[in-house]
């Protein structure tokens, strides 16, 4: 132990209290900056020197910057950010859709369908006049309008949520490319086993980590190198500092696929972004899309029918009212496919959809997917008609014979809405009688038309078309509503959560403050310390001058 | 005690989201006052919402029925009042009819015969009364006269048929707005007809309806056959009626010829004629009568069943009003509270973020 010791313990106390400043000036630098955790200086006493029979401290040493993390707090946020990331997509989507339906302004179908079905009352009554001819007309084309904007709104928005999926692979590839370079850079410098982990690198990525949760549910586990491995589905998305690429893949009904390493992933993302537009897409498909055409299907059938079966004022009759219903159709088939498929009974049509499925000894079987019940089964023939509740469906040979699995699907609604039209252009036309002889006074045929709103229709389980048309608007309220729900839910935890890692590693401007004058005051002692020691060292070597001299 | 660590990011991130669900309550009190509703979309209220369509659709379509009614009252209107016309026509052609040919000054005779032909057309103008576009009396044939005279049989034809014009006027039931012309203006005969005449000749009338046009034809004989006397016509309306009583008092067969070469015979037979025809008359008007209190029952339904829509439709627009629309005074209170609520959070938000040991340090 040395007098000139003191300078050490000094030099030690200086660099100390310049670090807790620096990094105290670093967490107010970053105050404001996402995910970065509030940083504290590591102190520890110096190695201690022998003096005489006894140990003397020998100042103080840095021993490291650490962050202030929660490793828990962090994987609970991971968790909640795809909850949120779902339940906001999915609410986004639900909430465009449920505007279609504006019925509380008087602006969804409810009104036009009521107003087309009251012009036939009006019909009914002037049986022989033009003017409610005309009018009826209108009514229907207007009707025939807000179908097909109500339906054209929600495949829009539909198709845009296509085009998101699109969007947030874009973002998760560059999101797994930048988490990978971070990967790499944090092996590498805690790997020089300098001073620890690489804080900062490791705030970015796992702030990159929270920004990939809210877009896709992923698994992920770090490795003693400090590299993280993120998998979807899985498949790795991220090894090292390596990634694979996710993609999407145009499937047969239009939606997005998404394939990572070569697989089909899709049904295993269910959260963030993505599971949450998947999910959004299937529920508005077989909720009110579904709903809309099945109703308007409903209405063209019910009216073609009773129409087809009456007289116009010029004697014709068998006029559809509305363009009739159409199939679509799709093949799922190696070798076979639908050469034809059409209505040939519209009265025995139960507007539900079928599938024609084969088994390997080239037999089918028709099921209605609604009911699941098989309504037709037979063994196949390549060109001869398969004929099941009023529609005749022809499937040939292609480019081979039907196999085992291969399936067809038949459906009369799909196109419902995109054909929907009004046939009758001639006001004559209009079948208001139930004879050609008792024209024009004969309303008979009007007067059933224009009860046919008041009508339980069996394909629609026994509801009138208001009360079914009910039924899907509240469907969309209560799925809207519910996902509404959900997300103020999963806002509210997401927040919470950020509380709590805010508490955990957020910075206090005042508590830096404290720091400031607290390291301040430390870095003046320092320096005063060794002010003093120099005075001490002059006093020794005084002495010496005083002795000489 | 576990204090929690509050960083400045907490307070501005809490402050930021306490203010932005203030707000965005502040918004949707807004929405309600600025539209009048409290549904705004479905999801406010899904059940609600589809109530609030069925009712919408049930007030559409019961104020369509009030329509159609409304129309139907405008046909019936007109019915009714071709009716009143016609059965004061029919007194006074009955008048006529009994006014006795002889001793009869020629001029006399012939004004009445003019007369007669008078109510003739009359009674042909209001059978063949148009409404709009409408021949209120040829049932499903609107668009053709009732009745035309045909010159070769010398009568008036019926060109209607017996179709009823019905309209909805509720859910379940219908209404007819016409009456057919062969109905209304039927010579027909109901009860006992005398079997001779005032002179004490003998009479008889036979009847025959054809079913598909709902005319009736009535064969009059006067006198029995072979005797000088004997005279037999046919009449199938009111017009007809009339017509054969303006030519009696020329006394002359409907085809202007000559009721019989012996004056004092065509005389006798013009009489008897009328004489016949006085029931016929009298049973022509209670019918006119009859329908015109069937139609005058048709719009008493009528109107009970549009006072019973009015208060329906009072009633499912309050339901509807209920569930649909925002109780102005609640929402206006829940705004202001929600203001208020805003108002507090930007005032503490104030104080707490001004707050910093910063401004203390010199």
């Amino acid at each position: 132990m040395s007098l000139l010791g003191l300078f050490d313990i000094g030099k030690s106390a200086l660099f100390a209290s310049q670090a807790a400043l620096t990094t105290t000036s670093n967490n107010i630098a970053n105050v404001n900056t996402p995910g970065f955790s509030k940083q504290d200086v590591i102190l520890d006493v110096a190695n201690s020197t022998s003096f005489g029979n006894t140990l003397v401290g020998g100042g103080v040493t840095v021993s490291g910057i650490k962050r202030s993390y929660d490793a828990f707090i962090q994987s609970q946020l991971i968790g909640q950010n795809q909850n949120q990331g779902r339940s906001s997509a999915l609410s986004q989507l639900l909430s465009q859709v449920e505007q279609v339906f504006g019925d509380s302004t008087d602006t969804g179908l409810s009104k036009s369908f009521t107003d087309f079905f009251n012009a036939w009352n009006d019909v009914a009554t002037n049986p022989e006049s033009q003017p409610q001819r005309t009018v009826l007309l209108q009514k229907a084309a207007s009707f025939v309008d807000v179908a097909k904007q109500m339906e054209s709104s929600i495949t829009a928005a539909y198709n845009q949520t296509n085009n998101d999926i699109k969007g947030a692979v874009d973002q998760i590839n560059i999101l797994a490319t930048d988490i990978a370079a971070l990967n790499g850079k944090i092996t590498q410098i805690e790997a020089g086993g300098t001073s620890g982990q690489a804080n900062d690198l490791r705030d970015q990525r796992d702030n990159l980590l929270n920004q990939l949760a809210s877009l896709t549910e992923f698994s992920y586990y770090g490795d003693q190198n400090g590299s993280l491995t993120i998998t979807v589905g899985m498949r790795n998305l991220v090894e090292g500092d390596k990634t694979n690429a996710l993609s999407t893949q145009t499937n047969s009904d239009g939606n997005q696929d998404l394939i990572l390493d070569n697989t089909d992933i899709t049904s295993n993302v269910t959260r963030g972004q993505l599971g949450g537009l998947l999910a959004a897409q299937s529920e508005v498909e077989s909720g009110p899309l579904m709903g809309l055409r099945k109703m308007v299907a409903s209405v063209t059938k019910e009216v073609n029918l009773l129409h087809s079966s009456g007289y116009g004022l010029d004697g014709t009759t068998g006029n559809d009212f509305f363009n009739p219903l159409q199939l679509s159709t799709k093949s799922q088939s190696a070798g076979a496919q639908i050469t034809s498929a059409s209505i040939t009974d519209s009265s025995q049509l139960t507007l539900d959809e079928y599938t024609i499925t084969f088994d390997a000894s080239q037999n089918y079987s028709v099921t209605d997917s609604q009911t699941g019940k098989v309504v037709a089964t037979g063994a196949y023939t390549s060109g001869n008609p398969i004929s099941f509740d009023g529609i005749q469906v022809t499937i040939a040979d292609g480019t081979g014979s039907v196999a085992g699995g291969d399936s067809f699907s038949v459906s009369p609604l799909t196109d419902a809405i995109k054909n929907l039209g009004v046939a009758i252009t001639d006001p004559d036309k209009i079948a208001a009688s139930s004879s050609d002889t008792e024209l024009p006074g004969n309303n008979s045929n009007a007067l059933k038309l224009a009860q046919l709103s008041n009508t339980a229709v069996a394909n629609l389980g026994g509801s009138t078309f208001a009360d079914f048309y009910g039924g899907i608007v509240s469907n969309v309220g209560t799925l809207s509503g519910a996902a509404s729900d959900t997300l103020t839910f999963d806002q509210n935890m997401l927040s919470q959560l950020n509380n709590q890692r805010d508490s955990e590693s957020g910075v206090s401007l005042d508590e830096e403050a404290v720091n400031l004058i607290r390291f301040q005051r430390s870095y003046e002692a320092a320096a005063k310390m060794i002010a003093v020691t120099d005075q001490l060292i002059q006093t020794v070597l005084g002495m010496v001058t005083t002795s000489t001299g | 005690m576990n204090v929690m660590r509050v960083s400045t990011m907490m307070v501005y991130a809490q402050m930021a989201k306490a203010m932005q669900d203030a707000a965005s309550q502040l918004a949707d009190a807004n929405t309600q006052l600025a539209t009048g509703k409290k549904i705004n979309k479905p999801s406010d209220d899904p059940a609600g919402e589809a109530q609030a369509i069925d009712y919408k659709v049930s007030i559409q379509t019961n104020t369509q029925y009030e329509n159609n009614m409304q129309q139907a009252n405008i046909f019936l209107d007109a019915t009714d009042k071709v009716f009143t016309s016609a059965a004061d026509t029919l007194s006074n052609l009955k008048d006529l009819a009994s006014a006795g040919i002889n001793n009869q000054t020629q001029e006399t005779k012939d004004a009445n015969s003019q007369q007669a032909a008078g109510y003739r057309d009359f009674l042909l103008g209001l059978a063949n009364t148009k409404v709009g576009n409408r021949y209120l009396f040829s049932g499903f044939k609107t668009d053709q006269q009732a009745f035309t005279f045909n010159a070769v049989t010398n009568t008036f034809d019926y060109n209607g048929d017996l179709g009823s014009i019905q309209v909805p006027i509720d859910a379940n039931s219908s209404m007819a707005t016409n009456v057919q012309g062969s109905t209304a203006f039927r010579a027909g005969l109901g009860g006992t007809m005398p079997a001779a005449l005032s002179d004490g000749t003998p009479v008889s009338y036979t009847q025959a309806k054809d079913p598909v046009t709902g005319v009736n034809t009535i064969t009059v004989e006067i006198g029995n056959v072979g005797d000088p006397d004997y005279d037999t016509f046919r009449v199938t309306n009111v017009m007809d009626i009339a017509n054969v009583v303006s030519f009696a008092w020329k006394n002359q067969n409907v085809d202007g010829t000559a009721l019989d070469p012996s004056a004092d015979i065509s005389q006798e037979k013009a009489q008897h004629r009328m004489d016949a025809l006085d029931s016929v008359i009298d049973a022509a008007r209670s019918q006119v009568l009859a329908q015109q209190a069937e139609v005058g029952a048709r719009g008493d339904v009528m109107n009970d069943q549009k006072t019973r829509f009015d208060q329906m439709n009072l009633s499912l627009e309050s339901a509807r009003a209920k569930i649909e629309d925002a109780d102005i005074n609640q929402t206006y209170v829940d705004m202001q509270q929600a203001s208020v609520a805003l108002q507090a959070l930007q005032s503490s938000a104030a104080k707490v973020l001004s707050t910093s040991l910063l401004d203390f340090l010199q």
